[in-house]
């Protein structure tokens, strides 16, 4: 017993060792937990951020840096909490991330609607609150991301371009996701006239839950199945899915149309290969420096309608139909497809040699 | 098999007993009656969405799909089932496979191509070898906290599902790491991932030979030792039936061919014409599906044969008296839960070969399939009580309604609802059986 | 005690046990021996210390202070795996069978025979238990069901196979019909006996005084934690032991006012 307690000892002493290795490497500035951010030299004006899930590659590569500029730009210094995709955890978050003595807070939400008690909390104390991304059912809300609708809409513009008629899978996002719905409604701009015409015919359809790519690419196996290979195009609202897709369709050696939207590495890797059509780009830089922004003003007592860059947004819930109408800063996103790769490379999204990882040198022109 | 399923009370009545007899002559002769049932329900689950989905479930290409979407939960299913024996849990499972799946992405992907050159044949070999070590490595580790500092294991896991789930994300942070190794790709499946026609032919050639032996040794050996022997036709008709399952899985799997713009480019690898008609390749057992099998030998293997698996059921059924028997059981719980991070280093490998990239959120929530999986199989959650080849049958049950349900185009929020209640009923109609049939 | 059995070394000697939880002396300098093919009953009422005493021997329960000698050599118990290396088997009050495994592997838990492939031998296994129950009780046929399923007497069957299989020289028996039906003591009764016969050494700790005048041939009598002292039961009577164990005094102390008062 005493030999093996030694080894248990070894084993800990490992483990420690690891921990404390990859801790070296966490340059994010985020906490694990809820709202206990550290809080910068900025004085009165504070800006805390309550990610839902830190977990995606984007928030710490490229909203986080620009958003983080722009707010110690403008004077202010950034606080923030991770909820890890807990409704609950982000409502703690923002309480706790008020109590740090943040004046303006920006809320990127697990879900639209639970999240509002912490909303209404926050306006009571007269703190103004940014939705970040997502939209957060709420008037008094600041809604700053990129036009999902648009993102729908240009990537279907792209896929239907190539296959104005034929079999469709559509492979949407998480449900609880009010983005999942706005893609399908941009992409149902595009081909809904197509689709009532019977031109196209959609095959196979159904949320993602979490936006999983394993489960995304065993949907597409099965539509795939149920039509016996007879699909010409696949939409995937997201990169993540499309790898999991593009799986399912090598497996089968079809090479149809695939999108997604993201931008991922691997994603645009693909687009340079040819194995996935277009990835819309959203500029994430953009969106975390106009939030940054938004907030500094929002922060020197600005009101929601003197941002710059302004316009309202309508939304209308579908369960409920009630509207709500909002402040709101919308981006334009990019499609990237093959004939212009070179944007993402100019803009340091990505270096050349990941983005050419495998491609026949001058197949493409952003591989020489 | 010494984990026999409960026996008829002492004291029947006469009419219990006739209604009962067919019953107690299948228990008399060893045969498990809870998994002829499980048997039964799974092939009326398969008749019913054949007809429901208008003939394509029973197809051999779906077939194939269902198993190879049934290997990773499964792999790990054969590991929970001695994990839960043991009056434990784990609910980290499927962060592991998160933070394994990275490392081993990340190894092939970053680190290893530069030292060796990209498509080193040792590449997926040493990622591998690397990957099952990490699994074991972190199963010791949970399991040394659970069993010397006697931390329950449901929070050292719980604790384990947010910890590994962080790490997985800080290995990469948080990127998609694609395409994998050439050579590593084929576990996961997918076109070229499986064993052929030939291939596929010998290995259910040798697992017919394997149960014949089987049975003729275990006739043997009650013979040597004077104990009541099965029926003869009882033993052939095993023999035979077995046999059938066996080649008929493998026929299925070579009725299964590749898809015409795949087979042009193995005929044009091979050198072979391209024929009028079109060339039929068959695929024969997806690779996935080869290691499932293996991994449910070893693991049954481990639980029957082996004095560790005697010993994790000993413990499960009585800890105290375990203990006292002599068994070292905080080592045998290590140990225990070392071999589930083992399998989780298997299923990581294969998720990501399948999925063909490695995502920082591969596996969430599959602590719940892996656990649904065992307990649908029969694993009792108070310990003690579980079989292997119940837990591999518990996740093909659950993949079989998930995928029929995409097939019939059932939204992910009932599917969600029917394996729920599923799950609940399995439970609840084995708790019944049990209460019944052990007085 | 005869002239006979004082001459020989004690099969088992605990000598000067103490064992204390926090203050409580639960075991205060006790001690007590066995010789071959003898019963030795160890008696005493709720808490008197009897169990705890004994589980130094079994392994289960470290010694503070004292001395354990098995045919006059000093030996050191520390687990249940040493006390089985030294021929020390226990049946415990609480049975310690694992409800979910078969008989054969109840008796072999914890020391299963395995193959020339380090594979498990269940045939041999079930092979052994046959022979041992047989010589034990051969009605008992259920050689492949859950001990759950089994009776009490059975299951206590199983767990006396378990000590005579492994060649138990001395044995200690913790209440062994407790959770028995009249018959199936007796039947346990009759095992006890041939074992006896068998020359092995047996202690048993019971509070049922009449199991332990019917069986054992000397009786250590013990109260909060102390020896009160060893008799010979054919020295003796029932109700001098019973003044022992509830006022601590020996026969020749106890008064027969006292001895009166024990049954008002």
């Amino acid at each position: 017993m005493k030999l093996l307690n030694r080894r248990f000892l070894a084993l800990l002493a490992v483990l420690v060792i690891v921990v404390a290795a990859c801790g070296d490497d966490d340059t994010t500035g985020t906490t694990a937990d809820g709202g206990t951010g550290t809080t910068g030299a900025g004085g009165d004006c504070v800006v805390g951020m309550s990610w839902n899930n830190y977990n995606e590659e984007r928030w710490a590569k490229h909203d986080e840096p620009a958003m983080k500029a722009a707010i110690e730009a403008g004077g202010c210094s950034y606080i923030s909490s991770d909820a890890g995709s807990s409704e609950e955890q982000q409502i703690t978050d923002v309480e706790n991330l008020i109590a740090d003595g943040a004046n303006v807070v920006i809320i990127l939400a697990q879900n639209t609607q639970a999240i509002l008690p912490a909303v209404e909390a926050a306006t009571a104390e007269g703190i103004p609150v940014i939705a970040y991304d997502r939209l957060i059912e709420d008037a008094n809300t600041f809604y700053v991301s990129f036009d999902n609708v648009l993102v729908g809409k240009l990537m279907a513009e792209v896929i239907f371009d190539l296959v104005p008629s034929g079999n469709y899978i559509i492979v949407k996002g998480n449900g609880a996701d009010a983005n999942s719905d706005f893609l399908r409604e941009g992409i149902e701009s595009v081909i809904g006239d197509a689709v009532a015409a019977g031109d196209i015919t959609i095959v196979g359809e159904d949320y993602t839950d979490n936006w999983a790519p394993d489960l995304a690419q065993t949907h597409v196996e099965q539509w795939l199945t149920q039509a016996d290979n007879d699909v010409q195009a696949v939409v995937s609202e997201n990169d993540g899915m499309a790898t999991g897709a593009a799986a399912a369709l090598a497996a089968q050696g079809l090479s149809i149309p695939l999108s997604g939207q993201d931008a991922d590495v691997a994603a645009l890797n693909r687009v340079a290969l040819g194995t996935q059509s277009v990835s819309v780009w959203k500029d994430a830089r953009e969106l975390g420096k106009a939030a940054g922004t938004a907030a500094v003003a929002l922060a020197g007592g600005a009101t929601l309608a003197d941002v710059e860059g302004t316009a309202e947004f309508v939304y209308t819930n579908k369960e409920s139909g009630v509207a709500t109408t909002l402040v709101s800063i919308l981006l334009v996103p990019i499609p990237i497809t093959q004939d212009n790769l070179n944007l993402v490379v100019d803009a340091n999204w990505i270096t050349v040699d990941e983005l050419c990882a495998g491609v026949t040198a001058g197949s493409v022109a952003a591989c020489p | 098999m010494s984990v026999v399923e409960a026996p008829p009370t002492q004291s029947d009545t006469p009419e219990q007993s006739t209604r009962r007899s067919f019953g107690s002559f299948l228990r008399d002769n060893e045969i498990d009656t809870r998994m002829a049932g499980m048997i039964a329900l799974l092939l009326v689950i398969w008749v019913g969405f054949h007809f429901l989905s208008g003939g394509t479930f029973l197809t051999p290409r779906n077939l194939w799909n269902l198993s190879v979407q049934t290997s990773t939960v499964g792999i790990m299913a054969t590991g929970m089932v001695l994990v839960i024996v043991s009056r434990n849990i784990d609910l980290s499972v499927g962060s592991m496979v998160g933070v394994v799946g990275m490392v081993m992405a990340i190894l092939q992907f970053e680190w290893l191509p530069p030292l060796m050159g990209l498509g080193n044949q040792w590449i997926w070999i040493i990622t591998i070898v690397i990957g099952l070590a990490l699994g074991a490595l972190i199963g010791a580790f949970q399991g040394s906290i659970i069993a010397y500092a006697g931390v329950p294991s449901f929070i050292v896991t719980l604790g384990g599902l947010l910890v590994w789930r962080g790490f997985a994300w800080l290995t990469a942070s948080g990127r998609t790491l694609a395409p994998m190794d050439a050579t590593f790709q084929l576990l996961g499946g997918g076109s070229r991932g499986s064993l052929g026609e030939t291939g596929s032919w010998v290995v259910g050639g040798v697992a017919c030979i394997g149960i014949v032996a089987l049975l003729v040794l275990g006739r043997r050996r009650r013979r040597k030792f004077g104990f009541r022997l099965r029926p003869m036709w009882l033993d052939v008709t095993l023999g035979v039936f077995g046999c059938a399952v066996v080649l008929g899985a493998v026929w299925v799997t070579n009725s299964y061919y590749l898809p015409e713009s795949i087979a042009r480019e193995v005929a044009e690898e091979r050198g072979i014409p391209w024929p009028q008609g079109g060339l039929q390749i068959p695929l024969g057992i997806p690779y996935p599906v080869l290691i499932l099998i293996g991994v449910t030998l070893v693991m049954g293997f481990i639980a029957n044969r082996r004095r560790f698996g005697r010993n994790i059921y000993a413990i499960g059924g009585n800890p105290e008296a375990a203990e006292l028997g002599g068994i070292n059981t905080r080592r045998t719980i290590v140990k225990t839960f070392m071999t589930m991070g083992i399998l989780v280093g298997v299923s990581a490998a294969v998720s990501i070969a399948r999925l063909n990239a490695a995502v920082s959120g591969l596996g969430t929530l599959s602590e719940l399939y892996v656990i649904a999986a065992a307990v649908i199989g029969g694993t009792s959650l108070s310990g003690g009580i579980g079989t292997i080849p119940g837990a591999i049958l518990g996740a093909l049950v659950m993949q079989s309604l998930q995928s029929g349900m995409v097939l019939l185009g059932v939204g992910a929020p009932m599917q969600d609802v029917v394996l729920g209640v599923v799950l609940v009923t399995a439970v609840a109609i084995d708790a019944t059986f049990r209460r019944r049939t052990a007085r | 005690m005869t002239s006979e059995m004082t001459a020989r070394a004690p099969l088992v000697e605990l000598r000067n046990m103490s064992v204390s939880f926090g203050g409580v002396h639960a075991v205060n300098d006790v001690t007590v021996d066995l010789y071959p093919g003898e019963i030795v009953g160890i008696v005493g009422g709720n808490g008197a210390g009897k169990s705890t005493l004994i589980k130094t021997l079994s392994g289960a329960q470290r010694a503070d202070s004292g001395q354990i000698f098995i045919d006059g050599e000093p030996v050191s118990i520390n687990t249940p795996r040493d006390a089985k290396a030294l021929g020390v088997e226990t049946i415990y009050q609480t049975l310690a069978l694992a409800d979910n495994l078969d008989s054969p592997s109840n008796m072999f838990l914890g020391r299963e025979l395995v193959t020339r492939w380090r594979t498990l031998d269940d045939s041999g296994m079930e092979d052994a238990a046959r022979k041992v129950m047989t010589r034990l009780n051969p009605k008992f046929q259920n050689f492949k069901v859950p001990v759950a399923s089994l009776s009490g007497g059975q299951r206590q069957g199983v767990a006396i196979a378990r000590a005579v299989h492994f060649n138990a020289r001395i044995l200690i028996m913790d209440e062994p019909t407790a959770a028995l039906g009249p018959a199936e003591t007796e039947q346990v009764r009759g095992l006890m006996r041939r074992l006896q016969q068998e020359g092995i050494g047996i202690f048993l700790i019971s509070h049922d005084i009449h199991d332990v005048f019917d069986l054992a041939g000397r009786i250590s009598v013990m109260l909060q934690g102390k020896l009160v002292g060893t008799v010979n039961k054919d020295d003796v009577t029932m109700d001098e032991v019973l003044a022992m164990i509830i006022i601590g005094k020996l026969p020749e102390e106890v008064t027969k006012t006292e001895l009166e008062q024990l049954h008002g």
